[in-house]
């Protein structure tokens, strides 16, 4: 247990590993560590970004889904108001239309019926003339008794 | 033939290194009976080995590793080769703040993991490697005794190892104080402190102590604690020369409690010497007043 040479070929050997680890362990692994510490430092940092800009995108797309909800019950509306208007707009067009209709065919039937009073009154005339000389057997003047016979027929 | 084991005999051949050497007698020798004619020109061939293999394991085990790249996740041991080089570099950050020596951070880490290894060494039970290599070296006819054959497998209960990596250091600790001080400022460090100029030669002798107090210190806590841990697990086997069963239970039960407590010497002492390492260089960057 004596001091001697194998003290001094310690501190080479010291040397020599020491030196291995400085030229050819140390320096690889440190650069892997600090690469990565910079990749994660980089990715900590792009992560806090997608972070924020998923946040203003959250707010953009309830604004948005806001809006498009307030224009939909608007169009909704619009809609509803021109639905109702259209619909009066035909009722009331309609109703012109029967009314129309309704007129028109009550004048016709005003017509005919004056028409066919004409018709009958000229009928019941001639069939009065008729009667009338059977009975007094007597030729009337037509003519002459123009007056009296329309009274009779304005009667009838 | 074979001596008699006592108890002496068997810590003696515990305690003692394999030293190859040269002799005034018989030239270059690894008999231990010549291992007093040896005097400094000796080697503990065993302590070299071990140091070594387990430096070569250091070494292999950082470097063989695969590193993935920094966009991939990172392998199993690439995580733990990571959290060590981390640990290193905290301590080194605690202790110096910043710095741009290049050297510091490999030095501590190699210092750390080796330390560490070498240590470690302590917790294979004391009897495995002395006894092989006692028949190894019987059986391949190297020796013609088996108690001849020494082998000392735990690097850091050898005082040269452990001051030899002192020394290392020590031999950093001037280079960087000349390098960042001057050779004037190393000088005007060790002389005009504490007392001023006019106690130079007082000032000296305190400087000079307490500057290499630093390495025989730092070599020489690391050596104690583990030769005592290594004392204690050759003092509990000797429980065997009791013969008895329930002196075996006791000692198994006692070498277990010393191992498991050794786990925490084994790598508190690691890492005591990797942070005096880093202390020592950092007090030799300082440049103010002490």
């Amino acid at each position: 247990m004596n001091i001697n040479a194998t003290l001094i070929s310690q501190a080479l050997i010291f040397a020599v590993f020491v030196y291995i680890c400085y030229k050819y362990i140390w320096p690889p692994i440190l650069s892997t560590m600090e690469e990565r510490e910079n990749k994660m430092a980089a990715g900590l940092e792009a992560a806090k970004q997608a972070d924020d800009s998923l946040e203003e995108a959250k707010l953009t797309y309830e604004k948005e889904l806001k809006e498009a909800k307030e224009e939909a019950a608007n169009i909704v509306e619009k809609a509803n108001n021109r639905s109702s208007q259209i619909l009066n707009d035909a009722k009331v067009k309609a109703e012109a239309e029967a009314e129309k209709i309704i007129e028109s065919g009550s004048k016709k039937l005003e017509n005919e019926a004056n028409k066919t009073r004409e018709e009958l009154k000229q009928q019941l005339s001639s069939i009065v003339v008729e009667t009338a000389s059977k009975i007094i057997d007597e030729e009337i003047d037509e003519k002459k008794h123009e007056n009296i016979i329309k009274k009779a027929a304005e009667e009838i | 033939m074979a001596k008699e084991l006592t108890s002496k005999s068997y810590i003696d051949h515990h305690l003692t290194n394999l030293t190859c050497g040269k002799t005034e007698s018989v030239g270059w020798t690894c008999d231990h009976n010549y291992y007093d004619e040896m005097g400094f020109m000796a080697f503990h061939v065993d302590s070299i080995t071990i140091s070594i293999l387990l430096g070569v394991a250091f070494v292999a085990l950082f470097k063989l590793i695969k590193l993935n790249p920094a966009d991939q996740k990172p392998t199993r041991m690439q995580n733990f080769v990571e959290m060590c080089v981390e640990f290193v570099n905290e301590n080194i950050k605690s202790i110096f703040g910043s710095t741009d020596n290049k050297l510091i951070g490999p030095l501590a880490l190699t210092v750390l993991i080796w330390v560490f290894f070498m240590n470690l060494m302590d917790l294979i039970p004391v009897d495995f490697l002395p006894e092989l290599t006692k028949q190894v070296s019987y059986a391949s006819g190297i020796v013609d005794d088996p108690n001849d054959a020494y082998f000392k497998f735990v690097p850091t209960t050898d005082p040269n190892i452990t001051l030899g990596m002192a020394l290392g250091v020590f031999i950093l600790t001037i280079f960087y104080s000349i390098k960042i001080k001057g050779f004037g400022g190393f000088i005007a460090e060790l002389t005009l402190h504490p007392f001023g100029k006019f106690a130079i030669p007082f000032n000296f002798a305190l400087e000079i102590m307490q500057l290499l107090a630093k390495p025989l210190s730092l070599g020489l806590r690391l050596f104690g604690n583990l030769y005592a841990g290594e004392m204690i697990f050759i003092l509990i086997a000797l429980l065997m020369f009791f013969q008895s069963a329930v002196f075996g239970v006791l000692g198994l039960g006692l070498h277990l409690l010393w191992a498991l407590f050794h786990i925490l010497v084994v790598s508190l002492q690691a890492f005591i010497f990797m942070v005096l390492t880093i202390l020592y260089l950092s007090m030799a960057h300082e440049t103010g007043d002490h």
